[in-house]
């Protein structure tokens, strides 16, 4: 019997599904003879009483989360997201500086320091890549900090409001189409397959409300893995094999009948019956992961 | 050997500017000299840069991460047999009065402060420290109890001005994360050095003699071709 621990903060309690997929971990666990405990932030401390760590809170290198991570590592217990997938995951400019590195099928990018904020740069950019761009700053994640650009004044006012944060930003092309795959894997297999569907007239899975503050989330479309393209699951592990043997959700665009990844996420959503809905198995198979 | 630096140094070896780097794809050890080395800032994007080349480089995106964020920074530095203090990292006052008696020093742990420490005498100072460096309980702290005295003071490649005790901890802890210029929070009790945390340094912050010293660091390596583990 193992002792798990699941580092969740408040805000994953706010969402029905994702409480609901929260609870399905704690009962598969249970079942299978083992103890999985909440921890909160102010459980902290007793971290060493446990044998692994599940994070589920939101991860990045500058997060709570990351110092539940790295305490659990060097303390030699199991812990998914292991710190190395939160600092390539949580950093775009590494994870796509470690795709380009290993040839990973990806869309097109390029990198922007400060100090290359100028017109000569800015035409070059959209020279190559057309209008409009996607200006990425490298923590982003839940679709926010990607904004779409046509002109060299947005550019430059968007920039500048990412470089307040990172040195660094990522500019991509901009691929418009109706989903994109989002491929679970761990341990380097695929976990479950589906498509997150774009709101209509959006351009991104989740999109802002003009003038208001709620975000609107497209639908999410879930199959069998069996029944997935066996290439989009091959380019998923590809892509997931320059980062480690941890938990996943790779996002592809599909252009043409060729694949490319926009982004790898460590920490990926899981939802009740969305992520789940037609692979059942994956919270055995996480909990397995955690306590082998 | 490649110098990435973005302090304005006297050395005869050339000095690359930490733009120029990024834009490279220069493949030799690489020493980044920076005097900020936060997770996102070009300091960071230097040492990541080179790790992607392929490159050994002082030092590694990792220690970056890992020693500008206090809680990490003690485990580690207690695992390297350099004295520290307990420590705990909570939102909750209650869970920090039941673990740890007043007074108490305490460092944020959030994306956005960076600088400096407070010092809680009584549980009421506790509250508004936790609220101010948690910016409003949405994040944790890192406490630590106040035995003795607190000392700052600037480490370059390891050496530091006060003494010899604050040389021997700035010494190990250059040796264990090897970030060539930082600044050192200790704490001083009956005589004995303890870790408490590291920040980075403002630019103007660094002297003359400093600047010379580190040109003269750079040329040291440079000479001996000291063993680039990052």
């Amino acid at each position: 019997m193992a002792k798990i621990a699941c580092f969740v903060e408040k805000y994953n309690f706010s969402d029905p599904r994702e409480e609901e997929a929260l609870q399905n971990f704690k009962f598969t666990a249970e079942n299978l003879s083992h103890k999985f405990t909440f921890l909160f932030r102010h459980d902290i401390p007793e971290i060493p009483k446990y044998d692994a760590v599940f994070i589920r809170a939101t991860t990045d290198p500058l997060y709570t989360s990351y110092i539940v991570s790295k305490t659990a590592w060097e303390q030699g217990l199991k812990v998914v997201d292991d710190p190395q997938s939160i600092q390539i995951c949580g950093n775009k400019i590494h994870l796509y500086a470690l795709f380009k590195k290993h040839d990973v099928p990806r869309i097109p990018t390029v990198f922007l320091n400060k100090d290359q904020l100028h017109h000569k740069r800015l035409l070059d950019i959209f020279e190559t890549f057309g209008k409009p761009v996607v200006v990425k700053a490298p923590y982003t994640s839940f679709s926010k900090y990607v904004e779409k650009v046509a002109c060299e004044t947005s550019f430059r006012e968007v920039a500048k409001r990412f470089f307040k944060k990172s040195d660094v930003l990522a500019v991509q092309k901009f691929m418009p189409t109706a989903f994109d795959w989002r491929v679970g894997v761990l341990n380097k297999e695929v976990l479950y397959v589906c498509k997150y569907m774009i709101p209509k007239g959006r351009w991104k899975h989740g999109a802002k409300l003009r003038g208001k503050p709620t975000f609107i989330w497209g639908r999410t479309v879930a199959l069998k893995k069996e029944n997935a393209p066996a290439t989009l699951k091959e380019v998923a592990l590809k892509a997931c094999s320059v980062i480690g043997k941890g938990l996943y959700g790779v996002d592809i665009k599909e252009v043409n009948g060729d694949y490319v990844v926009v982004e790898v996420n460590d920490n990926p959503s899981i939802y009740a019956r969305y992520e789940d809905l037609r692979n059942k198995d994956l919270y055995e198979k996480i909990i397995a992961y955690l306590v082998n | 050997m490649l110098v990435v630096s973005n302090i304005d140094l006297t050395t005869d070896l050339p000095i690359v500017k930490p733009s120029a780097f990024l834009e490279s794809s220069a493949k030799d050890f690489t020493l980044n000299i920076n005097n900020d080395y936060r997770y996102l800032k070009t300091g960071y994007y230097v040492s990541l840069h080179a790790e992607i080349l392929g490159n050994s480089v002082i030092p590694s995106s990792e220690n970056v991460i890992d020693a500008n964020r206090t809680p990490i920074l003690l485990l580690r530095a207690a695992k390297a047999g350099i004295p520290t203090l307990p420590y705990l990292v909570t939102d909750s006052v209650k869970k920090i009065v039941s673990n740890f008696s007043f007074p108490l020093v305490v460092f944020a742990v959030n994306p956005f402060i960076y600088e400096g420490f407070k010092i809680a005498k009584n549980v009421s100072a506790l509250y508004r420290v936790v609220k101010s460096l948690g910016m409003n309980y949405k994040f944790a702290v890192c406490v630590q109890p106040l035995k003795g005295e607190m000392i700052s003071f600037r480490s370059i490649f390891g050496k530091c001005e006060p003494d010899r005790e604050a040389e021997k901890i700035s010494q190990k802890v250059y040796e264990t994360f090897k970030i060539p210029i930082c600044k050192l929070h200790v704490q001083r009790v009956e005589g004995k050095t303890y870790l408490c945390g590291l920040q980075p340094l403002g630019k103007e912050e660094l002297s003359q003699f400093e600047l010379k010293e580190i040109s003269e660091e750079i040329s040291r390596i440079s000479k001996q071709g000291e063993c680039f583990s990052g």
